[in-house]
């Protein structure tokens, strides 16, 4: 028996292969954990960036309270300071790119007919990491005296600019958190960017051309090259800042002959195609919601893709936009000027082929159609004041305004958060099986939208009389009082639309109606799979050979041109394809087995930076971590054998 | 007759509650700039001031044109192209080239035309302070700021140095040039009524010009996060005839 051919199993590798088993049974929480479907760990992106969402939105509800009555004591300077900062943070790297991150994760496969992502465990290392650094950054908090009142958080803005996140001026170990959680969540959102890139470029189902890709994939696709150019730039940024407050070097040290301008531009350079990294996926988002509730396919395909690719190569040449007030002259502020409201064209261009889109459809005023369209009409505003920004005289006036906190809100939340939400409306009965409520659904609507134009529409006005951002208190005299009662009282309502949205969310899980694989007549392939998708995505890989593809399979022109259903053949909702007979691993499909070892990799970063800060001797324990899990990774086999 | 009553019916007409509420908010927010709060930016003292709000309205007014254009045009195509027959399936247009280079070069024509005056501004107000102007030295430092009169020195030729943050006196009338400087960290300088901001860096000098065209009394504050204490980093410029500000320098050397 006992043949020297077969590699005698070490005890160890086979209680391994039991873990790994046992993460295998599809329903345990070590599934989850161990996770490496791309559904799964788009839920979990989703779900950490929510609630994100709601630490960041308790941060400005705090901001909002200090701020509703001059000369308030509600909140000490330093703490206000310290809550700006993390509320900015937070919002911009622990929600909205992890949302969007969510969708990618949830979509891309389905929408382009694959069974996964091209790396599935890097995937899930993309998702660790991500909520390591997050979860870094956040545990900040109580690096201060917690007890005393006194947080501990990062206090130098979300741009952090140089030289005062020099140790000499922001002492403290908040700074050193929020530099090294970035780099974590920056390493992260590199991992994920290759990810799609290789996904979409590679894994697209027969027939599926990069023309044929709905537009969601195609600012998925942007926005990952965005992503990959961009963040090496805050990583350069801040290893030079790491370097500059742990090794005493002079990056940005003025008074050693270091230029803190330097760091504007490796920010800026970096910030502003951020910017687009944060509103072209809720772009995306809207053009597959508008057309499926107006009935009609997206107005100006090629339009929409190619201003999508051109914002991405031009928001290369906008940045210095950001620092028109540091001095670099009529030159620079001349050129920058210029090509900033250039950029506005490609932007703006797509808010008529929106327009043009719901024209002579059929349109049905759902939750998700209610949020995509509020998207577009408050990004416009938020265009149209970027615009007023590009001014560059006038910007003069505006610059680290409370009109520039108006512009930016209206962009990223009025552009990119109300296009999430509708995401998540729209796509939620297809990770449940089950609809959100509507009634509840137009409630939460028109809270936030009521509450957020309460909110930021005064903004503007406290701008333009001459309120400075990042003030924690103001003098009653300066006549800024009403407007900013106005944006508390908003800021409360938004809080309640929040609300009406949990409890709606909560509810649908458990009561929602059930609502089969194509509860809105919807035009891409996702919806033409069951809901929940099966494990495996797609039991046969579809073959496309339009775009638009499953609507094609549902409706055809009849001979007079009009458009009628396609009787039989296509799988039109009920008779969705259902995989009784095949079993869960039909079809012998092989899927990547769960995997621990990303969690473990990742798990090494925090540990290193916490040495960092503290201790040099846990940097090896880090190190090891990572080497761990990489060489876990690589040698335990892709798919396990039964 | 009928679809006309009917095309005006309450329920039609509560739809446009929403439009009258804009209106009604935007009328607010226009009366609210029309105040002279004590940094209103549009309450222009100085001609720096005034040719930046010039180009603000220069883009103002088209940016409200087409916001109402494209509020407007949404709210009318999402209650024409309402669901009437759930049935009904609209025919597929997939675009219109003509159409749509249209709107993307008829923007790109407005926008460089609001371009033109711009970059005349940014010339025109980024010049040199012109020879005659009066210098001030300004020393931001974390949370408070220093104002230098190299024109006004005692005995031994230091320069008049003023720290009281409500008494930072100018000529009126004259080009004033204020070379500004940070001990510490950047800085704004910025005084709404007078003109824009500039930043206050470490390591360089910034230059910026402005020119209060009557005597009074201008409130500023620093634009730039520059630690704790930001909110308070405030200034008061008061600008007189240049024979009193000789006769305060004066007293203030004594
Ligand atoms: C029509 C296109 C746009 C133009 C012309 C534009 C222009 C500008 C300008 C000139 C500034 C600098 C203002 C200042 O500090 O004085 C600015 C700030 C900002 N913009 Fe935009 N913008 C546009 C679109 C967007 C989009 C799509 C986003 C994000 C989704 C965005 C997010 C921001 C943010 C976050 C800031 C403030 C950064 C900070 O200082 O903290 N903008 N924008
Ligand atoms: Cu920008
Ligand atoms: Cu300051």
């Amino acid at each position: 028996m006992a043949s020297v051919a077969v590699p005698k199993r070490s005890p160890l590798s086979e209680a391994l292969k039991g873990v790994r088993l046992s993460a295998a049974d599809y329903g345990s929480i070590w599934s989850w954990i161990a996770t490496v479907d791309h559904k799964r760990i788009g839920i979990l992106y989703g779900v950490s960036a929510f609630v994100f969402f709601m630490l960041g939105g308790v941060e400005a509800l705090l901001l909002r309270v200090q701020l509703a009555q001059p000369d308030s004591g509600f909140l000490d300077p330093d703490a206000y300071n310290r809550l700006f900062t993390m509320h900015g943070t937070t919002m911009i790297f622990l929600v909205v790119m992890p949302m969007s991150s969510a969708f990618f994760n949830l979509l891309v496969p389905l929408m382009i007919g694959a069974r996964d992502v091209a790396f599935p465990r890097l995937n899930a290392f993309s998702f660790w990491l991500f909520l390591a650094g997050a979860i870094f950054l956040n545990a900040s908090f109580f690096t201060g005296d917690i007890l005393n009142g006194n947080l501990g958080a990062p206090d130098a803005g979300w741009f952090g600019y140089a030289p005062l996140n020099l140790r000499e001026f922001t002492p403290g170990h908040g700074l050193d958190f929020w530099m090294l959680g970035l780099q974590m969540f920056g390493i992260a959102s590199l991992a994920g960017g290759f990810n799609f890139i290789v996904t979409i470029l590679n894994m697209r189902a027969p027939g599926m051309t990069l023309f044929r890709m709905p537009v969601f994939v195609w600012m998925t696709l942007i926005t990952s090259f965005l992503i990959i150019f961009a963040m090496p730039i805050i990583a350069v940024a801040l290893f030079e800042l790491t370097f500059d407050r742990l090794f005493d070097a002079n990056f940005f040290n003025a008074e050693a002959g270091g230029n803190p301008l330097l760091w504007q531009h490796m920010f800026w350079l970096f910030g502003h195609p951020e910017v687009y990294i944060l509103i072209l996926p809720a772009f995306g988002i809207i053009s597959a919601i508008l057309p499926t509730f107006s009935r009609k396919p997206l107005f100006g395909y090629a339009f929409v893709v190619f201003s999508g690719i051109a914002i991405g190569f031009m928001s290369w040449g906008v940045w210095v936009h950001h620092m028109l007030t540091t001095g670099l002259g009529t030159v620079a502020n001349s050129a920058f000027g210029v090509t900033t409201i250039l950029i506005a064209v490609p932007t703006g261009v797509k808010i008529f082929n929106w327009m043009a889109t719901l024209w002579g459809g059929s349109i049905r005023f759902r939750p998700p159609l209610m949020f995509a369209v509020g998207t577009v009409a408050m990004f416009t505003l938020g265009g149209l004041s970027g615009v007023l920004h590009s001014m560059v005289p006038s910007d003069f006036q505006q610059q680290d305004s409370y009109f520039v906190v108006a512009h930016l809100h209206y962009v990223l939340f009025g552009g990119a958060i109300f296009g999430l939400f509708g995401g998540i409306y729209y796509w939620f009965p297809k990770f449940t099986g089950r609809l959100l409520n509507e009634k509840l659904g137009h409630i939460n609507f028109w809270l936030m939208f009521i509450g957020f134009n309460l909110t930021f529409m005064p903004m503007h006005v406290s701008g333009l009389l001459g309120m400075p951002r990042r003030i924690y208190t103001y003098n009653g005299e300066m006549g800024w009082n009403l407007w900013n009662q106005m944006s508390t009282v908003g800021a409360f309502l938004i809080a309640l639309s929040v609300l009406v949205f949990l409890f709606n969310f909560f509810r649908s899980l458990r009561h929602g109606e059930e609502s089969g694989p194509d509860p809105w007549d919807a035009r891409t392939l996702e919806w033409s799979i069951p809901s929940p998708p099966p494990e495996y995505n797609f039991k046969e890989i579809p073959t496309v050979s339009s775009r638009d593809a499953f609507w094609h399979q549902k409706y055809r022109e009849d001979e007079t041109g009009k458009i009628v259903p396609v009787l039989a053949g296509g799988a039109v909702d009920d008779e969705a394809p259902e995989d009784e007979a095949e079993g869960e691993h039909g079809h012998g499909i092989h899927l990547p087995s769960p995997s621990y070892m990303p969690l473990i990799a990742a798990s090494g970063f925090p540990v290193i930076a916490t040495g960092l800060i503290y201790d040099y001797a846990l940097v090896p324990v880090g190190f090891a971590l990572i080497l761990i899990g990489f060489f876990g990774w690589v040698l335990e086999p892709a798919t396990e054998e039964e | 007759m009928k679809q006309l009553l009917n095309r005006f019916s309450p329920r039609r007409l509560g739809h446009l509650v929403p439009i009258f509420v804009l209106l009604a908010l935007l009328g607010l927010f226009l009366s609210g700039c029309d105040t002279d709060t004590p940094q209103n930016t549009f309450d222009t003292k100085g001609e720096v001031a005034e040719k930046q709000a010039e180009i603000f309205y220069i883009a103002m007014w088209p940016a409200i044109a087409i916001m109402i254009l494209v509020l407007g045009g949404l709210l009318v195509i999402m209650l024409r192209f309402r669901e009437r027959d759930p049935k009904y399936v609209p025919p597929q247009i997939h675009g219109n080239t003509r159409l749509e280079l249209a709107w993307t070069i008829a923007p790109a024509v407005l926008l460089l035309a609001i371009a033109v005056p711009m970059v005349v501004t940014i010339w025109d107000i980024g010049r040199e302070p012109s020879e005659d102007a009066f210098r001030v030295n300004v020393i931001a430092q974390r949370f408070s700021w220093e104002f230098q009169y190299p024109e006004y020195t005692d005995e031994d030729g230091t320069p008049l140095s003023v720290f009281d943050q409500s008494g930072f006196h100018i000529p009126a009338g004259r080009e004033v040039a204020f070379y500004l400087e940070s001990v510490d960290v950047i800085h704004s300088f910025w005084l709404p009524k007078l003109g824009g901001k500039l930043d206050v860096v470490p390591g360089q000098v910034n230059v910026l010009w402005l020119r209060a065209d009557e005597p009074g009394s201008f409130s500023g504050q620093c634009a730039e996060f520059c630690g704790l204490d930001h909110a308070n980093m405030t200034m008061t410029v008061i600008a007189q005839p240049q024979d009193e500000l000789d006769a305060w320098a004066a007293e203030m050397l004594e």
